[in-house]
């Protein structure tokens, strides 16, 4: 998850604008992608990922400003000359054709005897798991072996840079967490750069160096994973990111680095500078997530806050449980998370507990 | 009696009432009486036979053969245009054009071949087996749209850019992905324009001028009612040929769904 600043540019957009139209799909995406990163691009549907993803491929032209690939402008590069190649959402790939001359669909031009191109082609099954599978049909494979057969294709040629356009999102749930965990390791292995276009911030969240979350055509935030879960850039952000509890509060004074605020139910809290964030359209709240509030059980004190409430809601997940608790002298309940700890008892609705929590780990939006 | 037992008797006296009068076609053809009246009277193949001793027949035959090739080429060279504009590009006016286009094939035939014939006329065209194939061509090009549109339809758009973005011309996307998978469809629309081409008859009776296509001699055969048992021989062969074009160009329509993994819609059969 570490990512090293003085890797270099693989892709640099310059005030990227999009219109299809009137529509403003693009609005001035300004963002730089670093060679080797895995990078993901994050958003709602419709908030312009995919067509900036494509316009990196050349699928897409743009309205003004550059795209810029290995120092490059791509302005009148077509798709067929550009140094990327796409995984697609529906893998395309070619029926009517074997596992085989599907990955060496792109050697077709390569100018290399073909018993190179067939090991080529053989590496590349390999490095996919799909050992063995050459002369099968095309169109007789399964939603992940087809998934396979799109990265072996894309990735024959050595691109500078891979576009994944929500590989994942056909498949179900396990076969997704599997292929997410060997999306991370090919990347690692080939050292290539990937950018991934998902709708699904928990894949965005595992699978990333960095992601820009996108709404609206705009790139509302660019940072690490953990940079995007604990510091939010605005409450969209972190609403969209996760779960996050939202209080309204007021800004009672600021100086010396802290801020004084009034959080209906919590009181007088002060907070750091550091803890305040963007944007908020709704006027000034306070956030926190679910596991920085906990149950307090018998014999165990709160490192800094404690208050009262009543359980709401009671989620069981297994490994954990989420918990609707309503603190006394708030007017909604604040969703929380505990790991399920053998002995430790799952409490039920209307049960009263103890909760403890911090002004240290609030976010405020303003 | 059970449900929908009435729908059932319906049913059945439908498909009586279409296809026994084709059934008697071959009754007739392999009876030795000239009359066409039961009882029969005893089987022969003569009039199969006499079938070849006709050279006004092979003459039509001929002609309808040169009709029904070339019209079903051109039919289909335009309608793979056609379907490939309609669905792959919007342009303004796109939902008007195609309609007109689609039009000819719920247009009354025979104000068509009238007013085509009174422009051909009028711009001083002799009537010829050329005149019949445009006719013809306007005819069967609607068909060819329905069936390759659906073949054009059912491609993945990726597909074509999946093939661009691993390093292929438009040209040669064109000709290793698309073609190949709309191949199908490319047969089953010659198949069909085919024997619509060869069963036509008023184009081909307005625009031909002097001379026969298979329908248009086949009317002509019924004011000799000596001939009529011979009619019923060629119409069995024809029947049994359009039974085949059709089951055949229907195989390859369905094949070329199944290839490309799309859902069937419907075709003509």
């Amino acid at each position: 998850m570490t990512f090293s600043a003085e890797k270099a540019t693989m892709i640099e957009f310059k005030d990227v604008h999009k219109y299809y139209g009137d529509y403003h799909a693009l609005r001035g995406i300004t963002a730089t992608i670093k060679a080797g990163e895995f990078f993901s691009l994050l958003g709602p549907s419709g908030c312009g990922k995919t067509t900036l993803l494509r316009t990196i491929a050349g699928f897409e032209g743009i309205s003004s400003g550059a795209v810029m690939i290995d120092g490059k402008n791509m302005a009148g590069v077509p798709a067929n000359k550009r140094p990327t190649n796409m995984v697609f959402q529906s893998y395309a790939i070619f029926p009517h054709l074997t596992v085989e001359q599907n990955v060496g669909f792109g050697l077709r031009k390569d100018p290399r005897p073909q018993a190179e191109k067939d090991k080529a082609v053989a590496e590349a099954l390999e490095m996919v798991n799909l050992k063995g599978f050459g002369k099968r049909a095309a169109h007789a494979l399964s939603g992940g072996q087809r998934q396979r057969v799109a990265l072996a294709r894309a990735l024959i040629l050595k691109p500078k840079v891979l576009l994944l356009d929500e590989p994942l999102s056909a498949l179900d749930k396990k076969m997704r967490e599997q292929m997410q965990m060997e999306l991370i390791k090919l990347q690692r292995q080939v050292g290539i750069t990937f950018i991934l276009v998902t709708h699904d911030q928990e894949e965005a969240l595992v699978m990333s160096d960095r992601i820009a979350v996108m709404f609206d055509g705009e790139i509302a935030q660019l940072a690490d994973p953990e940079t995007l879960y604990r510091k939010p850039a605005s409450r969209r952000v972190a609403d969209f990111i996760g779960t996050m509890n939202f209080l309204p509060a007021q800004i009672k004074s600021e100086a010396g680095g802290k801020v004084e605020i009034e959080a209906h139910g919590f009181g007088q809290l002060t907070l750091d500078a550091d803890q305040v964030s963007g944007a908020n359209a709704e006027g000034a709240s306070i956030g926190f997530r679910p596991e920085t509030l906990t149950i307090l059980f018998d014999g165990q004190t709160a490192a800094d806050r404690e208050s009262m409430g009543t359980v709401e809601e009671v989620v069981y997940y297994g490994d954990m449980t989420y918990y609707d608790v309503r603190l006394d002298g708030t007017d909604a309940p604040m969703r929380l998370s505990m790991r399920n700890i053998p002995g430790r008892p799952v409490l039920d609705i209307k049960e009263r507990a103890r909760v403890a929590w911090s002004p240290s780990a609030m976010v405020l939006f303003r | 009696m059970m449900r929908g037992g009435w729908f059932k008797v319906y049913t059945i006296a439908y498909l009586i009432f279409l296809y026994a009068p084709i059934a008697l076609l071959p009754i007739f053809a392999f009876n030795d009486a000239t009359v066409i009246a039961f009882p029969l009277t005893g089987g022969t193949t003569k009039w199969f036979a006499k079938l070849w001793e006709e050279p006004e027949l092979h003459r039509a035959l001929k002609n309808s053969l040169i009709i029904a090739v070339s019209s079903s080429l051109m039919a289909t060279a335009l309608g793979i245009f056609a379907s490939r504009a309609s669905t792959r590009y919007s342009f303004p006016g796109k939902a008007g054009i195609m309609g007109m286009i689609m039009l000819p094939l719920v247009l009354p035939e025979i104000i068509l071949a009238v007013a085509i014939l009174t422009v051909l006329l009028g711009l001083g065209v002799p009537l010829s087996l050329f005149t019949v194939i445009l006719g013809h061509v306007l005819v069967c090009t609607p068909f060819s749209i329905a069936i390759l549109s659906a073949a054009f339809q059912s491609l993945d758009r990726s597909l074509e850019e999946a093939a661009y973005d691993l390093g292929e011309t438009p040209a040669s996307t064109f000709r290793l992905i698309i073609l190949p998978l709309v191949m199908p469809g490319i047969i089953s629309s010659l198949l069909i324009t085919f024997t619509i081409s060869l069963d036509e008859f008023i184009m081909a009776f307005f625009l031909a001028g002097n001379e026969n296509t298979l329908p248009v001699y086949i009317l002509g055969q019924f004011r000799f009612p000596q001939n009529v048992p011979v009619i019923m021989a060629l119409g069995t062969i024809l029947v049994c040929l359009s039974v085949a074009l059709l089951a055949t160009a229907e195989y390859f329509r369905r094949r070329g769904i199944a290839k490309t993994g799309g859902k069937d819609t419907g075709g003509f059969l």
